[in-house]
């Protein structure tokens, strides 16, 4: 083991397991028919792992949840028979916890900044759009509903965004970051 | 392999569409979606690099996942407004910090995992006979309803005021019906008539036999003429969830109604395509995952192709794509054997 590798165990152990029990009982409450809750909360640790490798995280346990809200989303779109219930919004409650809030110094981490600054610099409808759908975990369908556009606006102002971050990214040499 | 895209050279028209591409598939897409989506990434190898970091990028963003949890955890589009309490602190410690050194070794996002960096697109040298294959179509109404047709299947809708109506003339097609009970959604297969007001079912017609599975809501399903306006059809026997009811062409008065579990429903409405989502997979499996569903064959003519891995994510129904893809980035040949065979060969030389 290098000593990056037990460090980021130690992490693993000290930031995100402590969250395993009460989000697989949030997925099984929110979503009983998404499939097996063991592949869901395995994908989203490792997808957290990934994500902590290559920079800083405001807060693994937000994380976990939007990304396991995700993903579960995401597999009942699949599961033919059975159309995504008209599942309740993402409690912010559900990912605060008082406990384990976002240290100040995390969130003034470089590169979150230059992330927070990429939506700081959009137009209006684009910037409450990534807000709420990246912040906030809400779905497409819940970020419409919340500013009282249609769906089709919300991909539309999202792709616009995007497109504008990117640019920002460009323009500030956060692309750098990015390797395939 | 290790590819930096500081240069990643800018396309207004190319990013335009990895943008718009990158919410689809964050919305999720639909089967047709998918199609056209594998078709745009095998146009030009410019948009996998382009969607690569678009998606990379959208990604990104999910670092920021609650930012804001703990003091007013009241849910604010404008938490990153200019003037907001949030954007005037994080300008106070602007250039504060610097950067940390990025653990790098780990790629964050891999759309397709190739041992060897040799891209070499090739052309489409036999798109034509790939185009035979007939495709699963989804026809969407005005009214919101979405049907989706089996290979070789054929509907006429006649829309009135009263009525919707759809004539299945051959094939299967899966309903799914809009809620609108003034105007009731009426199926009619060989002069049997299959209504719903909203709900999901599945009607086949082959040879002389009408086939009936509802996946949602109730049906009825009545042998008699073409119903007229304002006419109710409830005293038919209903069809529920799970029902599937069998009927002969020539005795249409009288059908068999049994009950389905969930594996058999899935296995007869599994002709609809569903997401296979491909990890570090081998090739083999791949092709076997797709034959399992499709009528046509896809067959590895070189062993070397076997063990080659991919990460991935098709259509269950979309070989056309899969093959494409297969030519355009992984140097491979496709050749039809016979009308329902594809063999797939090694085109790189030697060089994989």
């Amino acid at each position: 083991m290098t000593p990056h590798d037990s460090e980021q165990a130690r992490w693993f152990v000290d930031e995100v397991l402590p969250h395993e029990k009460e989000l697989r009982a949030w997925l099984q409450s929110r979503f009983p028919g998404a499939g097996d809750v063991d592949d869901l909360v395995q994908e989203a640790f490792t997808r957290l792992l990934k994500a902590h490798e290559s920079g800083p995280v405001v807060n693994p346990r937000a994380y976990l949840f939007v990304i396991t809200r995700n993903l579960a989303l995401n597999q009942l779109r699949h599961l033919r028979y059975e159309r995504p219930p008209d599942v309740e919004e993402m409690d912010p409650l559900s990912i605060a916890d008082d406990v384990n809030s976002p240290p100040e110094s995390i969130a003034k981490k470089e590169e979150l900044q230059q992330l927070i600054k990429a939506i700081q610099s959009l137009p209006n409808r684009c910037r409450q759009v990534m807000t709420l759908r990246k912040i906030y975990g809400l779905s497409q369908k819940e970020v419409a509903v919340r500013l009282g556009i249609s769906v089709h606006t919300v991909e539309a102002q999202g792709s616009i965004g995007l497109r504008k971050c990117i640019e920002y990214f460009r323009r500030h040499g956060y692309l750098a970051h990015f390797e395939t | 392999m290790k590819r930096s895209s500081n240069n990643f050279p800018e396309n207004p028209e190319i990013e335009r569409a990895a943008a718009n591409w990158t919410l689809r598939i964050d919305r999720g897409l639909s089967a047709e979606e998918q199609d056209a989506y594998s078709q745009w990434l095998a146009e030009d190898p410019r948009h996998r690099d382009a969607i690569a970091v678009y998606r990379w990028g959208w990604d990104e963003f999910d670092r920021l996942a609650g930012l804001q949890t703990t003091h007013h955890a009241q849910i604010d589009p404008d938490l990153l407004a200019p003037g907001n309490r949030f954007a005037r602190r994080s300008r106070l410690i602007k250039g504060l910090f610097a950067a940390i050194p990025l653990a790098a070794s780990i790629a964050i996002m891999v759309m397709v995992f190739w041992p060897n960096t040799a891209l070499k697109p090739t052309p489409f040298a036999s798109k034509p006979a790939i185009e035979l294959i007939a495709r699963i179509e989804q026809k969407r109404l005005d009214d919101g309803s979405v049907i989706e047709l089996n290979r070789g299947a054929v509907v006429e809708t006649h829309y009135t005021p009263e009525f919707r109506r759809v004539t299945l003339v051959r094939g299967e097609a899966n309903f799914e019906v809009a809620k609108d009970p003034d105007r009731p959604f009426v199926v009619n297969v060989a002069g049997v008539n299959v209504q719903a007001v909203g709900t999901q079912f599945n009607v086949r017609l082959i040879n002389d036999t009408i086939d009936v599975i509802v996946a949602e809501g109730i049906v009825s399903v009545s042998a008699r003429e073409i119903l007229q306006s304002g006419e109710t059809v409830v005293e038919e026997p209903l069809l529920e969830v799970g029902h599937r009811a069998v009927m002969k062409l020539g005795d249409t008065s009288r059908f068999d109604v049994t009950r389905l579990s969930t594996s058999q429903m899935d296995r007869e409405l599994g002709w609809q395509p569903h997401l296979m989502d491909f990890d570090d997979v081998r090739m083999a499996e791949i092709v076997a995952a797709f034959n399992r569903s499709n009528e046509v064959q896809l067959v590895l003519g070189d062993a070397s192709l076997e063990e080659i891995q991919l990460s991935y994510s098709f259509w269950s129904d979309n070989v056309e794509g899969f093959v494409r893809l297969m030519e355009s980035s992984f140097s491979m040949r496709a050749e039809w054997q016979g009308s329902s065979e594809i063999v797939l060969r090694d085109a790189s030389g030697g060089s994989l």
